[in-house]
């Protein structure tokens, strides 16, 4: 078994053991959302509002639970290990990001589920294509949240800064996925959905490459 | 970096930006659609080249040092990263001050202007990331890396933003570019003024290299105080033992 | 001229930005000279003593701390 199946297995084994990442990161997005809807203050049926809150919930939710699934490694202490075996870093990195996407995701159905809720929007087809642009911005921010997770660990005051440099870079994908999210919640014609789901596609492309190349530069026990 | 040359480029720059003053008060003629106000253009254009080319070289920088394990690399990246937030902030001000009496508000999401927020922001957080994490080990690591992926996402941000303003119905006319100049007399400003800044932009970056680099120097003349001082503890106290 | 003050806050924001910075730089580096000066001095001082010193029989011990 190669590394990276290992330890995936093993973090999405843990998770289903009653880990606390996902239920986190379901129970932020739920207060989230719920907040925007006080906040914000939509009419019924609002799909460019309900895109947007859906956005905000998932990246501040991502910022304070994307980068567990690595950030954990450290409280139990188990970090050394995980650098001392002879895993590649970059192996690391994609279980990592991958048990953080399948978080986030799950988060993110929750909070879609809500969302619909919460803005008076319908349980039909055009949820289906919500389906591809949240996956892809939940790919591109565990991918920036997991490489630039050291941050949070190894800095007193990181936990704050980790937002402060995650958010900023994603806000291409920001752009991209509420306009993608929009066009699909309306029903937009189709060219319109795709085109921005392409800019989506880039920025994934970027952070996924960004964080493969990039991560073995920074991670360390201290 | 020497003092000499520092002392040479800060004259050089003096002359080169009371050549552009001249011109931008004194010999380009004023715009006839936006009056003199236009005249902000001339260093807020330069500002903005400034602030993107001085994050490229922090990106480019923090590369360096990621292959090469030389501090100056690390200095250099630092230094380039305040200087370059000093003229984003001045972008962004300069901006503000000139969409008020043209276009009525203080803020327009025009797609430039946007664009320099968000790199405003990166700014923000890899200077936040340097002064917070001072004492960490590898924070010139860390700081690479940061560097080098917003680098990386900058182009990206050009497009999405321009793209998110294209389709959004303009209720702010876009500004026509800035670069419908149609008076030669207007491009060669430009360009003086554009050499201006970047002389200055250089003289800033050697300044604050230089005190990056004196502190390093600091740091190691200190720790061969303490060696050293060790050794004469040694010595004294052997010839109490010995006697 | 309309809008005059505007233009001028402008480029007296920019101007005092400039300046304030390089004489912030300019402290900075006379102060971190200064302190250099001095450790320069105190590790000259010290390296004299050291040298002056040097005629006794240098023992294994005082040889491992160098």
């Amino acid at each position: 078994m190669s590394a990276f199946t290992a330890i995936l297995r093993k973090d999405l084994r843990l998770e289903l053991r009653g880990g606390e990442s996902t239920l986190t990161l379901v129970f932020l997005s739920l207060l989230i959302l719920t907040v925007l809807t006080f906040a914000l203050n939509a009419p019924a049926g609002d799909a460019g509002t309900a895109a947007g809150a859906l956005w905000v919930a998932m990246i501040f939710a991502g910022t304070m639970g994307a980068a567990r699934a690595l950030v954990v490694e450290w409280e139990n202490g188990c970090i050394r290990a995980l650098l001392l075996s002879p895993a590649e870093r970059a192996s690391i990195y994609c279980a990592k990001l991958v048990a953080s996407f399948v978080f986030m995701v799950l988060a993110e159905l929750a909070a879609t589920v809500m969302m619909v809720l919460f803005f008076n929007l319908d349980f039909g087809i055009r949820l289906v294509r919500l389906g591809p642009v949240l996956a892809m911005g939940a790919l591109g921010f565990a991918a920036l949240a997991t490489l630039l997770a050291t941050i949070q660990v190894r800095i007193s005051g990181g936990d704050l800064l980790l937002p402060l440099l995650t958010v900023p870079v994603f806000v291409p994908a920001l752009i991209a996925g509420v306009k993608a999210s929009n066009a699909a919640l309306a029903g937009l014609p189709f060219e319109a959905f795709a085109q921005w789901l392409k800019v989506l596609a880039a920025c994934d492309i970027l952070f996924l490459a960004a964080g493969y190349l990039l991560f073995e530069h920074i991670i360390s026990e201290d | 970096m020497g003092t000499k040359a520092a002392y040479w480029l800060g004259v050089i720059t003096l002359a080169m930006m009371t050549a552009a003053i001249f011109m931008v008060f004194v010999y380009v003629p004023t715009e006839a659609q936006q009056g003199i106000v236009q005249r902000i253009f001339y260093f807020h254009v330069p500002c903005a080249w400034v602030a993107f080319a001085a994050f490229a070289l922090v990106a480019i920088s923090g590369g360096f040092y990621l292959w090469l394990g030389q501090q100056v690399w690390d200095d250099l990246a630092y230094a380039s990263a305040e200087v370059g937030m000093l003229f984003c902030t001045l972008v962004l001000i300069t901006g503000s001050i000139w969409a008020k009496p043209i276009w009525g508000a203080w803020w327009t999401w025009d797609s430039r202007l946007t664009t320099t927020l968000v790199l405003w922001l990166l700014y923000a957080g890899y200077l936040t990331l340097r002064v917070m994490a001072n004492e960490v080990p590898q924070v010139g690591r860390l700081a690479a890396v940061v560097g080098i992926v917003a680098a990386a996402d900058v182009p990206v941000i050009i497009v999405s933003v321009r793209l998110w303003r294209t389709i959004h119905p303009a209720v702010i006319v876009t500004r026509q570019g800035g670069h419908g100049l149609e008076d030669p007399r207007m491009i060669a400003t430009l360009l003086v003024s554009m050499s201006a800044f970047t002389a200055l932009c250089v003289w800033l970056l050697m300044l604050r290299f230089s005190t990056l680099r004196t502190t390093a120097r600091i740091a190691d003349l200190g720790r061969q105080l303490a060696l050293a001082e060790a050794e004469m503890a040694d010595r004294s106290g052997q010839v109490r033992g010995s006697s | 001229m309309e809008n005059l003050s505007y233009l001028f806050v402008a480029y007296s924001i920019i101007f005092a930005a400039i300046v304030l910075y390089v004489m912030f730089l300019w402290r900075r580096q006379a102060r971190l000279d200064s302190r250099l000066r001095g450790l320069e001095i105190q590790l000259n001082e010290i390296r004299d003593e050291l040298a002056a010193d040097q005629p006794k029989p240098m023992t294994t011990a005082s040889r491992s701390v160098s």
